[in-house]
C-alpha cells in the first residue's frame, strides 16, 4: 500500500480547519487566517494535480483504492477510490475552493476564522462524497456536507439568508433520508443473497436486485439526486440558496455541490438499478428537457444577476441529466464533461458577479450599463466566461453540449431537438444580460467610479480563463481518462436493457 | 456463582444508596458510588448472575446500568452550578438523584413484575420531588403536580396489569410468565391481552409516548434544567430497559397481538413529537417534544423486535443519553435564578457571547437531528435498519421524514445562536470547570459514537444476545 492519497485529500482540509482553531480569532489575525486557509486549499489542489498525473487513463477500474473496516459487524468499511468520472470532479473541487477563498478576501470581514473553517470542512466533505466507494460512507459525507454549507449561507449570506439556508438544508435532507432507507434495503438484500453484510458499491454492482425493488430503490435514489441537481420541479431551493449565499458559497454550490446530484445518478442510481434506470430514463429526460427550457426562459426575465446565473444552472444541469439519461457513451461522456464545464463557467460567472456586487453593492442588471468603458479588463474576462457558458465552439461549453446532444440524438431525436432550443435560448439570455450590463452609456455615476481588476482578482480569474480555453481546445486531455469508466457503466446499462424493455411491458406500476 | 452475583448486585445498588446515608451529601460522594456501580457492572459482565431470582445481572441490564452511570455522573456534574444559582437544598437534591438512580438500575435488572413496579415507584417518587424542588416557582409546582398525578394514575394501570397477570398465571416472575404465555400463544385469554395493554400504558407513560405524554413538556419546563436533563435521559433509559425486558422476552409470544398497538403509538409519537415541536418557542419545551419524538424512534426499535432492534435500542439509549444531557446541560449552565434561559430569543447571538457553549450546543442539536458525523446519525441509522429488516417499512419512512421535520426546530436554535444579532445573552454566568468538563466529555462521546461506533455497536449487540 503506497501513500494514502485520497485519505490525505480528505484529511488535509480538516487538519487545516483544526489548525485555524488554534489561531486566535480577531481582526489582527485575519490575514494569517486567510493565508493558512489558502495555503491548505492550495496544497489540496496540488495534490489533486498529482492524482491526475498518477492516474492511469487507460483503466476503467477504481484506482488509489483504500479499504479499512469501519463498522465490521455490518460490513461497513471506509472504502475510497477514484475512477475517470470522479477524478476531475475532485480536481474541480480542488480548483474552486482556493478561488472561492480568494474571492472572499475583501468581502468577508466578520468571523473570518469560522468562515475559512467552514469552507475547508466543506471541501473535505465534498471530496469525500466523490471518492466514497461505500454507500454508508457516501451517505455520511453527503449529509455532513450540508452542515458547513448551511452555516456559510446562513451567516455570511445576504438579506434572506436564514430562510435560504434552512430551505436548502430541509430540501436536501428530505430527499436524502429516503435514499438512506434504500441503502439499508439494498444492504439487507445483499445480506439475503450472500449471507454477508456489505455496503460496498462494487459488491452492490454485482447484485441482481428484483425488478419491483429496483423501481422503489431507484426512485428513492433518484429523488435525492434530483433535488440536489436540481431537476425541475425540485429546483425551488436553488435560486434562494444561490442568491442569498456569499460569493464563495455560490461558487462552491454551483461549481461542486450541484454536481453531486448528477454524480450520484452516474455512480449509484443508474448502474445499481439498470432496469429501473432504463424504465425511468425517458421520464428523467423529459424533466431534464423541461428544465433546460424552463430554466432558460426564467433566466431570461431575471432582473437580478445572481438569480439569472442560478436559473442558467438549472438549464445547464438539465443538459447533464439528459446526457446521463441517454445511457450511451457520447451522452454520458458529455454529461461528465459538462459537469466540469458548468463548474468552471458558472463558478466563473458567480465570481464575476460577486466582484461586481462587491464594487457596486447591487446585483440588479438595471443598475449597471456601460461597464465596458469603465472596467475594460473585467469585461473582457466576463465576455470569455459568458461565451463559454453559452457553448461557443473553441471554448469548453461547446464540447460537452455537443456530445450530450449527439448522445441524445442517437437515443431519441425528439429530446435532442427540444434540448437544442435550450442552446439557442442560453445564447439569448446570456448575451442580452451581457449587453445590458456592459454596453450602452454609463447610466449611473456610481458605476462610472468602479475600479478595474485588482491583482488578487486576476489571480482568481486567470485560472478560470485558462481552464475555459484549455478544456475547449484540448478536450481529449480530459475525455481520455473519463472514457473507460463511462464505457464500463454504459456496458452495464446495456446489458440490462433487454430485460428492462421486457419489464416495461410487464410491469406498468412498480 | 449466585453468591458472587448477589454481592455484586447488592453492592451496586447499595453503593449508589450509601451516599445519601452518609449525611455528607455532596456530589463527589455520589460520583464515587456511581463509579462503584460501574466497576461492579463491569465485573459482572458476562457472568449472567442472578440473586433471589428477582434481580438478574445479565449483560442487557448491565449495559443499561452503565448508561445510567454515565447519566448519573454527567447529571451530578451539571447540577452543581444550578444548585448554587437557584438556591436548591443541596443534600436533598443529591440524595433524591441517587435514589432515583438506584431505582432506575433496579428497574433495568429486575426480573419480577412486582420488583419492577417497586423500582418504578422508587425512581418516580424521587423524580416527582426533584421536579418540584423549586418550591417558589409556579412552573415547577405545576409541572411536578401534573407529573405526580398522571404518574400515580399510570402506576395504577401498571399495578392493575400486574394483578391481572398474576391472576392468570399465578406468578409475577417474568420467566415463568413467559413460559406460560408461550404455551398458549395461539389463543391467549382475553384477560391476558387486557393485562398486556395495561402494562403497556404504564410503560408508555414513563417513556412519554403519545398519547401518554401530556406531563412531559410541563415537567421538563418546570424542573431545574439539570433535573430535566437527568429525567429525560435516565427515566427513559430505565423505563425502556424494563419495557424491552417485559415485552420482548416475557410477552414475546404475544408479539402479533401487541404489535399493532405499539406500532400505532410509535407512529403517533414520532409524528406528534416532531410536529408539535415546531410550534414551541421555549427551548426546554422544544427539547421535551424532541425527546417525545426520540421515544417514538425507540419504540420503532421495540416494534421491530428483532436482534437488530434490540441492539439498536441500547445503542440509541446511550447516544440519546449523552446527547440530550449535553443539550440540557448547556441550558443548565446558562440558567440563573432570574432568568431560566429557556426562550428561543435568549439564544440570539450566543455565538458572539459564548462561542464554545454555542458550538457544543450546535453539536448536540445536530446529533439529535441525526446528522453525521455525530452519534445521533448512527443511532437513527441502526434503528431504521432494524425496522427495514423487520419489514416495518412504513414506520421507517415516517421515521426518517419526521426526523427531517425535527431538524427544522433544532435548526431554529442554531439560527438564533449564529444568525441573529446578539440579544441579552452576554450576561450569562461563568461556566464551572467540572460542568464544562462534563459537557466536553459528552461532546467527545457524541463524536466518538458517530465516528467510531463499531466497538459500542458490537457491545450493544452482545448484551442483547445473552438474554433474549
Amino acid at each position: 500500500m503506497s501513500f494514502p492519497v485520497l485519505s490525505s485529500l480528505i484529511a488535509l482540509p480538516i487538519v487545516g480547519a483544526l489548525l485555524l482553531l488554534v489561531v486566535r480569532d480577531g481582526d489582527r489575525h485575519e490575514e494569517v487566517i486567510r493565508r493558512i486557509a489558502l495555503v491548505v486549499s492550495g496544497l489540496v489542489f496540488a495534490e489533486t494535480l498529482l492524482l491526475w498525473a498518477e492516474f492511469d487513463a487507460a483503466s476503467a477500474e477504481f484506482q488509489f483504492v483504500e479499504r479499512y473496516a469501519w463498522i465490521p459487524s455490518f460490513g461497513i468499511s471506509y472504502a475510497v477510490g477514484v475512477d475517470g468520472i470522479s477524478l476531475f470532479l475532485i480536481a474541480l473541487t480542488g480548483v474552486l475552493t482556493p478561488l472561492a477563498l480568494l474571492s472572499s478576501w475583501e468581502s468577508v470581514h466578520t468571523r473570518t476564522r469560522a468562515f475559512c473553517m467552514f469552507v475547508l470542512l466543506l471541501e473535505s466533505a465534498m471530496i469525500g462524497v466523490f471518492v466514497s466507494l461505500d454507500l454508508f460512507l457516501f451517505y455520511v459525507f453527503w449529509d455532513a456536507m450540508l452542515i458547513p454549507m448551511y452555516f456559510l449561507i446562513g451567516i455570511w449570506g445576504y438579506e434572506r439568508r436564514v430562510y435560504a439556508a434552512i430551505k436548502f438544508m430541509l430540501y436536501t435532507m428530505a430527499g436524502s433520508v429516503l435514499m438512506l432507507l434504500a441503502i439499508v434495503g439494498l444492504a439487507w438484500l445483499h445480506y439475503g443473497a450472500t449471507g454477508r453484510y456489505s455496503f460496498d458499491v462494487l459488491e452492490m454492482y454485482a447484485l441482481t436486485v428484483p425488478t419491483n425493488l429496483q423501481f422503489w430503490f431507484f426512485l428513492a435514489f433518484a429523488l435525492a439526486f434530483a433535488i440536489k441537481v436540481p431537476l425541475v420541479p425540485f429546483h425551488t431551493w436553488l435560486p434562494d440558496a444561490h442568491v442569498e449565499a456569499p460569493t464563495a458559497g455560490s461558487v462552491i454550490l454551483a461549481g461542486v455541490l450541484l454536481k453531486m446530484g448528477t454524480y450520484g445518478l452516474v455512480r449509484f442510481a443508474f448502474p445499481l438499478f439498470p432496469m429501473a434506470a432504463t424504465f425511468f430514463a425517458p421520464y428523467l429526460a423529459t424533466l431534464a428537457v423541461v428544465g433546460i427550457i424552463y430554466g432558460a426562459l426564467v433566466a431570461m426575465v431575471q432582473p437580478d444577476l445572481k438569480k439569472l446565473v442560478a436559473y442558467s444552472s438549472v438549464s445547464h444541469l438539465g443538459f447533464v441529466v439528459l446526457g446521463i439519461a441517454a445511457m450511451n457513451t457520447q451522452g454520458l461522456q458529455g454529461a461528465v464533461y459538462q459537469m466540469l464545464n458548468h463548474g468552471v463557467s458558472t463558478g466563473g460567472l458567480f465570481l464575476i458577479v460577486g466582484m461586481l456586487s462587491d464594487r457596486r453593492h447591487t446585483r440588479a442588471i438595471a443598475d449597471f450599463g456601460g461597464l465596458k468603458a469603465v472596467t475594460p479588463r473585467l469585461v473582457a474576462v466576463f465576455l470569455i466566461v459568458t461565451l463559454s457558458s453559452i457553448g461557443l465552439p473553441g471554448l469548453n461549453g461547446f464540447v460537452g453540449e455537443f456530445l450530450i446532444l449527439l448522445g441524445a440524438f442517437t437515443w431519441d431525436p425528439r429530446f435532442a431537438v427540444c434540448a437544442a432550443t435550450g442552446v439557442i435560448l442560453s445564447a439569448v439570455y446570456m448575451l442580452w444580460m451581457f449587453q445590458r450590463v456592459n454596453y450602452g452609456p454609463v447610466t449611473d455615476e456610481k458605476t462610472a467610479a468602479l475600479a478595474d481588476l485588482q491583482p488578487r482578482e486576476w489571480a482568481v480569474l486567470v485560472p478560470i480563463v485558462v481552464l475555459v480555453v484549455l478544456m475547449g481546445v484540448a478536450p481529449n486531455l480530459f475525455l481520455r481518462p473519463i472514457e473507460p469508466s463511462v464505457q464500463r457503466i454504459v456496458d452495464r446499462l446495456q446489458e440490462a436493457a433487454p430485460a428492462a424493455i421486457q419489464a416495461r411491458d410487464h410491469v406498468f406500476i412498480p | 456463582m449466585a453468591c458472587v452475583a448477589a454481592a455484586g448486585v447488592a453492592a451496586m445498588v447499595a453503593e449508589a444508596l450509601r451516599a445519601p446515608g452518609e449525611r455528607m451529601p455532596i456530589g463527589p460522594l455520589g460520583a464515587i458510588g456511581l463509579a462503584g456501580a460501574a466497576a461492579a457492572s463491569l465485573g459482572l459482565w458476562n457472568h449472567n448472575a442472578t440473586s433471589f431470582s428477582l434481580v438478574v445481572a445479565d449483560n442487557f441490564g448491565l449495559f443499561i446500568t452503565l448508561v445510567l452511570v454515565v447519566v448519573g455522573i454527567l447529571s451530578l456534574a451539571l447540577s452543581a452550578p444550578g444548585i448554587e444559582r437557584l438556591g436548591l437544598p443541596r443534600g436533598e437534591y443529591y440524595a433524591l438523584m441517587l435514589f432515583a438512580l438506584a431505582g432506575m438500575m433496579l428497574m433495568a435488572t429486575a426480573t419480577d413484575l412486582l420488583l419492577i413496579f417497586l423500582a418504578l415507584e422508587v425512581l418516580s417518587l424521587a423524580v416527582y420531588v426533584l421536579t418540584g424542588i423549586r418550591r417558589d416557582s409556579p412552573a415547577a409546582v405545576e409541572g411536578a403536580l401534573k407529573y405526580f398525578i398522571l404518574g400515580a394514575f399510570s402506576s395504577a394501570f401498571f399495578l392493575y396489569g400486574i394483578a391481572f397477570t398474576y391472576g392468570l398465571t399465578g406468578t409475577t416472575r417474568l420467566d415463568r410468565i413467559g413460559t406460560l404465555m408461550a404455551g398458549q400463544a395461539m389463543s391467549p385469554a382475553p384477560l391476558q391481552l387486557v393485562a398486556v395493554g395495561l402494562l403497556l400504558v404504564g410503560f408508555a407513560f414513563k417513556v412519554s409516548a403519545i398519547p401518554f405524554h401530556m406531563w412531559t413538556p410541563d415537567a421538563y419546563e418546570g424542573a431545574p434544567t439539570a433535573v430535566t436533563a437527568f429525567m429525560s435521559t435516565g427515566v427513559k433509559a430505565a423505563a425502556f430497559a424494563a419495557f424491552a425486558r417485559v415485552f420482548l422476552s416475557t410477552f414475546e409470544p404475544l408479539h402479533p397481538y401487541w404489535r399493532p398497538l405499539v406500532w400505532t403509538i410509535a407512529l403517533a409519537t414520532m409524528v406528534g413529537g416532531a410536529v408539535v415541536g415546531i410550534a414551541q418557542t421555549n427551548v426546554k419545551r422544544m427539547l421535551a417534544y424532541s425527546s417525545i419524538a426520540h421515544a417514538g424512534y425507540l419504540l420503532v426499535a421495540l416494534v421491530s423486535a428483532n436482534d437488530l432492534g434490540k441492539g439498536a435500542m441500547l445503542f440509541y439509549l446511550l447516544t440519546y443519553a449523552v446527547t440530550n444531557l449535553g443539550a440540557f446541560g448547556v441550558i443548565a449552565l446558562l440558567e440563573t435564578a432570574e432568568r431560566p434561559f429557556d426562550q428561543m430569543s435568549d439564544y440570539a447571538g450566543l455565538w458572539t457571547a459564548r462561542p464554545a457553549l454555542a458550538a457544543l450546543m450546535t453539536m448536540f442539536l445536530l446529533s439529535l437531528g441525526g446528522f453525521p458525523p455525530f452519534g445521533g446519525f448512527v443511532a437513527k441509522w441502526y434503528v431504521f435498519s432494524a425496522a427495514v429488516k423487520a419489514g416495518e417499512t412504513t414506520l421507517a419512512i415516517v421515521g426518517v421524514l419526521t426526523s427531517v421535520v425535527a431538524v427544522f426546530f433544532y435548526l431554529r436554535v442554531v439560527v438564533m445562536m449564529y444568525m441573529t444579532p446578539a440579544g441579552r445573552s452576554s450576561d450569562a454566568p461563568a461556566v464551572p470547570a467540572i460542568a464544562g468538563a462534563a459537557l466536553v466529555a459528552s461532546a467527545l462521546a457524541v463524536l466518538y459514537l458517530g465516528l467510531l461506533p463499531a466497538r459500542v455497536l458490537d457491545w450493544a449487540a452482545a448484551s442483547i444476545s445473552t438474554i433474549f
